[in-house]
């Protein structure tokens, strides 16, 4: 608990940097600032109230902030769309939510050179929006689209549906201008996409969860809007065979920019034949010739693999509802979690032959319906599912230890515990399973080093030493 | 707690199980402030934190309560349908129950409900001032079968009053047997429920209800959106057995039997959904055949329309009590409707036409703003006939 006086200063302090519009006290204002969408503890649902929340609109109002949170030593908790999932923006030691949404101003296209230069705060989709003016895309895709902000997506790694084609935004920032503890304002590095000079100092803040500073302006690497787009949907008996075309897909040639294979309770509403419930649907995007030429190559698949394509329309359909989803309506399902666990593709049946054979029944969770094996088609390979939680007595403790065993399968094929939702409080004390001692304290070190009173983000993503 | 209290803690305690925030970008009062808190998501986080004991109903609790234009466009981003809208104004009653006081911009309009049967401070007698020469249509009970239920912001402003007068206009050239309360037409009290004073609303609703009863009309037809959606869906008792049709349903029939129709008019409109009559009555094409029946006239729609359509910013009380928002929020809709190229934009909510057209007027847009049985009245005026 932050000392009635430090607040009072605190407060003082950043009224008269920001005007006292833009900072918000009152505990009815910070409620909704109080967690992200983890689940957090049950019995904690009300503990961890901000101290502020402050919406600065440029980066010389964060760099104030900054200073004075850097004086007082108080935390900063950096905010974008708040649709974290694993509790990244939790204000465990209350502290300064530095809510950047305001922050929301493109700053530069640049045609020529395929980038763009914009302020954290502004969403996915906005930006998409704007860019589609001048005929370029970021082509970040992802469910919560309408909701993540650029600085949010860069400081949780987040994925994109369209992976394969054009990467994720950690392959999309060129250059980072980053707010530091000291409150010093840093630019990583020239608006370029290649050069052999120097630390990538702007890689070291895509995933860092705000835990090194606060990101302020963003040069993302963007492309024109192409010729042509397609979308090819099949059918099959289920996942597993859904499965056999994705991997001839993989390991051919063609490309595309991203799909999936997956299972679900009931396919007739696609317009899938009865019983038939597992999909296989692959993204096009290209000039006219080589769209047409790779959904031929991958329709060639379908067919040698006994799937069933859906009607070009229903394809289509398919595809831009599927990409408008993402909450998957929790609000109805209740009390459950999302994986988005990355295995090498050879281990996938073990993994989930494990996982809903071994892991889960232990701890006694199962998958949602429909929501039991699903595979991210490309490099990308999110083997992802959804299940509930435990309930009833020591509910918590059983969730915490089906994550830790979740971890170990996953760690042990050689994946990733997490591929795109970040570390948060959520997988932080499991982060030893994929990380070396060596590793972890190299992040402790460099952690000390950018912010050594530890008011970035505090408690999130780094373990403990032990 | 009663059904609807049960529903509001329903629909916070499924937001809080997801907190997705999927509703925030189609929220109009969210996108101009950019606070979670004046967002469906966070008055949800509030209602459940309030019935959860761990945040107090202090007075900013209650001014994020009244931070909703209750205009349910954010539902349509909502995959599991939560009613955000139903669940805020349940929770302004609660509020109200709990000893919270109404938002002094509010509870100006509650005195004057209280004293005169409308919310604007006017006499009751000024709500038959629009009707000069047609006092003759003072329903007699049992004579007429229809009542035309004005409302009090049609009657009242005096900006608006050419939308009844253009009205009964038009159902006196279709040979409409209609009838007029007049000075005894006491308000629906949509303002009183939409700011969460049932005690208020259930006062005028069953004062209505008597002299509209007394009346023994078979049908109500209303031009105000507002008093339609009220009438329609809080007043179980009347809709039950006395059929009540929006002005634009109603004119529709005409012209589908053959009652009314219209000179040739070449123009591009554009339609604006008002929020009680498109989201919360599912009324979208009844306008738009009625504007469709107009010979030459070219209907464009708006970037957003129909169940998406922005809100004119206008509505549940956010006008009085956050003035710059819904300014900034009217003002998006006149640049999409601009962006159709359209001269005029019709709608067909008194509170509508105000509000959009104060915004036209605020950004200086040429854009003519009208209600449309104004527009459909002035058309057959325009070329001297037309009508039966």
């Amino acid at each position: 608990m932050m000392e009635t006086e430090v607040r009072d200063q605190m407060m003082h302090r950043l009224i008269k940097v920001l005007g006292r519009t833009r900072v918000l006290s009152s505990r009815p204002d910070l409620v909704p600032y109080t967690k992200d969408t983890y689940r957090i503890r049950y019995d904690e649902d009300y503990k961890y109230f901000p101290d502020a929340v402050v919406f600065p609109e440029t980066t010389a109002d964060v760099k104030g902030i900054v200073e004075i949170a850097a004086d007082l030593k108080v935390p900063t908790i950096p905010k974008g769309g708040g649709s974290n999932r694993t509790g990244m923006l939790v204000p465990l030691t209350g502290g300064i939510v530095v809510d950047t949404i305001r922050m929301n101003r493109i700053v530069e296209v640049s045609v020529p050179n395929l980038y763009v230069t914009v302020q954290p705060g502004i969403t996915l989709k906005e930006l998409e929006d704007e860019l589609a003016k001048h005929g370029l895309a970021l082509n970040q895709e992802q469910g919560s689209f309408k909701v993540a902000t650029i600085g949010g997506s860069i400081s949780t790694s987040g994925f994109s549906r369209k992976h394969q084609k054009y990467g994720t935004i950690a392959d999309r920032v060129m250059s980072l201008e980053v707010v530091l503890a000291n409150g010093k304002v840093m630019r990583t590095g020239p608006k370029i996409l290649y050069t052999s000079t120097g630390y990538r100092l702007q890689q070291l803040f895509v995933g860092a969860e705000g835990t090194l500073g606060i990101i302020t302006e963003a040069t993302l690497r963007v492309e024109p809007i192409p010729e042509a787009k397609d979308a090819i949907l099949a059918f099959y008996h289920d996942f597993w065979s859904a499965n056999e075309a994705a991997l001839r897909t993989m390991s051919s040639c063609v490309t595309f920019t991203g799909g999936e294979a997956y299972e679900v309770e009931d396919a007739t509403s696609l317009g899938a034949p009865q019983g038939r419930n597992g999909l296989f649907y692959l993204g096009f995007e290209g000039t006219k010739g080589e769209v047409h030429a790779q959904v031929e190559f991958v329709k060639k698949i379908v067919h040698e693999t006994g799937g069933v394509l859906a009607k070009h329309d229903d394809a289509a359909k398919f595809m831009e509802k599927y990409t408008s989803q993402w909450c998957g309506a929790r609000a109805l399902t209740g009390f459950e979690d999302a994986l988005t666990t990355y295995v090498p593709v050879e281990h996938m049946r073990e993994f989930f032959e494990k996982l809903w054979g071994e892991v889960m029944p232990k701890h006694g969770s199962a998958p949602l319906p429909g929501e039991k094996f699903s595979l991210d088609v490309g490099r990308y390979r999110i083997m992802a599912g959804r299940f509930y939680l435990p309930k009833g007595e020591g509910a918590w403790e059983k969730y915490q230890a089906l994550l830790r065993d979740i971890a170990k399968l996953t760690t042990r094929l050689g994946g990733s515990i997490s591929s795109c939702h970040g570390v948060g409080i959520e997988h932080k004390d499991n982060l030893d399973l994929e990380y070396s001692e060596v590793a972890l304290d190299v992040m402790r070190d460099l952690k000390k080093a950018i912010d050594p009173d530890n008011i970035m983000n505090p408690g999130k993503m780094l373990p403990d030493k032990k | 707690m009663d059904a609807e209290l049960v529903q509001m803690a329903e629909v916070a305690e499924a937001c809080s199980r997801c907190r997705c925030g999927c509703c925030k970008d189609q929220c109009p009062m969210y996108s101009e402030l950019l606070e979670e808190s004046i967002s469906p998501k966070g008055r949800n986080a509030l209602i459940r934190s309030v019935l959860n004991g761990a945040v107090e109903p202090d007075e900013r609790a209650v001014r994020i309560a009244y931070s909703c234009l209750l205009c349910r466009r954010d539902e349509q981003s909502c995959v599991a349908g939560l009613r955000n809208s139903d669940a805020t104004e349940a929770f302004r009653r609660y509020l109200i129950e709990k000893g919270a006081k109404l938002l002094p911009e509010h509870a100006a309009l509650a005195k004057s409900l209280d004293n005169y049967g409308n919310p604007w401070q006017e006499s009751r007698a000024a709500r038959k001032r629009w009707a000069k020469g047609l006092q003759d249509k003072k329903l007699v009970p049992g004579k007429t079968s229809t009542l035309f239920y004005v409302g009090c912001t049609f009657a009242l402003d005096r900006t608006l009053d050419d939308g009844p007068k253009a009205l009964a206009s038009l159902m006196d050239k279709a040979g409409v047997d209609y009838g007029l309360l007049l000075e005894d037409e006491v308000c629906c009290g949509s303002t009183a429920k939409r700011i969460g004073d049932i005690k208020l609303f259930e006062k005028l609703r069953r004062e209505n209800e008597k002299r509209i009863r007394g009346t023994g009309v078979e049908n109500i037809v209303t031009a105000c959106a507002g008093c339609f959606k009220t009438l329609e869906q809080d007043y179980p008792d009347l809709s039950e057995d006395i059929s009540i049709m929006h002005s634009t349903q109603f004119i529709s029939e005409l012209i589908a039997n053959d009652k009314l129709h219209f000179p040739k008019r070449e123009v591009k409109v554009t339609y604006h959904d008002p929020c009680h009559l498109g989201r919360h009555s599912d009324v979208y094409d009844a306008p738009r055949r009625v504007l469709l029946s107009v010979p030459g006239l070219e209907l464009v729609e708006m970037k957003s329309s129909r169940q998406t359509a922005r809100c004119c910013g206008g509505g549940a009380g956010v006008k009085t009590a956050y003035p710059e928002v819904s300014q900034k929020a009217a003002a998006k809709r006149i640049r999409e409707a601009e962006e159709t190229g359209a001269e005029v934009l019709i709608t067909t909510c008194p509170f509508c036409v105000q509000t959009l057209r104060g915004a036209a007027s605020a950004v200086g847009s040429k854009l003519k703003v009208e209600e449309l049985s104004v527009f459909l009245d002035n058309l057959s005026h325009e070329r001297g006939g037309g009508h039966r």
